[in-house]
């Protein structure tokens, strides 16, 4: 293994380099994946029968908290790895572990609102909307709830093997995943919420 | 050591996505026009989605960006493909 000191850890092997290149290949899948979603949900966002509407629904209040948890978990991450490129270990972690406190602030704000909608009388099975609705939204929410463990299995790493070429990778890697599920949320917040209120 | 840990690049990235929300917030707030608020709202969720690729993410900053490049534009082409074309097929191709 051949390691270039000059670059940082998570780049400095050959196999490193193209883990992160294959991530970004799997980042592309996904935004197809959430492409298709986000078609079904534009399609179908007015047939929403004898149930709610969206403008019925959406409460401004837990979407703003959900977003504020996520941006700002976004950008703990993004110093998560700024210090793990100087090495400072602890700091990392402790940016890593507040990461993922707003990950399950959010989630629970989720599930918060999801509880309310059901009992509002819209489920899964109630109409195109709410279906689609919660497609969309479950299928970024099981996206953080992964991230969640992910991180955790990688902070365990990190607490016992230390930054190597191997750990810095993985949780660089990591914290591209979880920048991608908040531009996810962006457009979710944007033209699912915003647009739905409007 | 606080100045280390908090790099000004990434508290400026931070700063303007959370401004960006605020923005978006106004369709809310004002009375607009359906066209008016999806123009905010594209424009308020493009630059978003930029800050985090660019400054979060990293893009360009190894010797693969262009391939990087290549494949996320080529991604968001098939996504906005995707989505323009089911609501062509869908709902727009009956409004005529």
């Amino acid at each position: 293994m051949k390691i270039d000191e000059s670059l940082p850890l998570e780049y400095s092997t050959e196999e490193n380099r193209l883990k992160i290149l294959g991530f970004w290949i799997f980042l592309g899948a996904e935004i197809a994946l959430f492409s298709t979603l986000f078609a079904v949900y534009f399609t179908l966002h007015n047939g929403h029968g004898d149930g709610p509407s969206a403008e019925e629904l959406f409460k401004i209040t837990p979407v703003m908290i959900e977003t504020v948890l996520l941006l700002t978990s976004s950008f703990t991450i993004g110093l998560g790895i700024h210090a793990m490129r100087l090495g400072l270990k602890k700091a990392m972690m402790t940016f890593f572990v507040i990461t993922l406190v707003l990950g399950l602030g959010f989630l629970g704000t989720e599930i918060y609102e999801f509880v309310e909608y059901i009992h509002e009388g819209a489920t899964i099975q109630t109409s195109a909307f709410t279906s689609s609705l919660m497609t969309l939204l479950g299928t970024h929410g099981a996206h953080v709830t992964f991230g969640f463990f992910w991180g955790v299995a990688i902070l365990i790493q990190v607490a016992k093997r230390g930054l190597t070429p191997e750990t810095a990778n993985k949780s660089f890697i990591f914290s591209l995943y979880w920048h991608f599920l908040d531009v996810v949320w962006i457009f979710i917040f944007s033209f699912v919420y915003l647009k739905g209120m409007m | 050591m606080m100045k280390q840990l908090f790099p000004k690049q990434h508290v400026m990235g931070f700063v303007f996505s959370m401004v960006l929300s605020i923005v978006a917030l106004a369709v809310l707030a004002f009375d607009m026009s359906y066209k008016m608020g999806m123009a905010i709202l594209l424009v308020t969720a493009i630059a978003q989605a930029l800050v985090q690729l660019l400054l979060f993410m990293h893009i360009g900053e190894s010797e693969d960006k262009n391939t990087l490049y290549t494949n996320i534009i080529y991604a968001l082409f098939v996504g906005v493909v995707t989505i323009l074309g089911t609501l062509f097929t869908m709902i727009w191709g009956y409004m005529y």
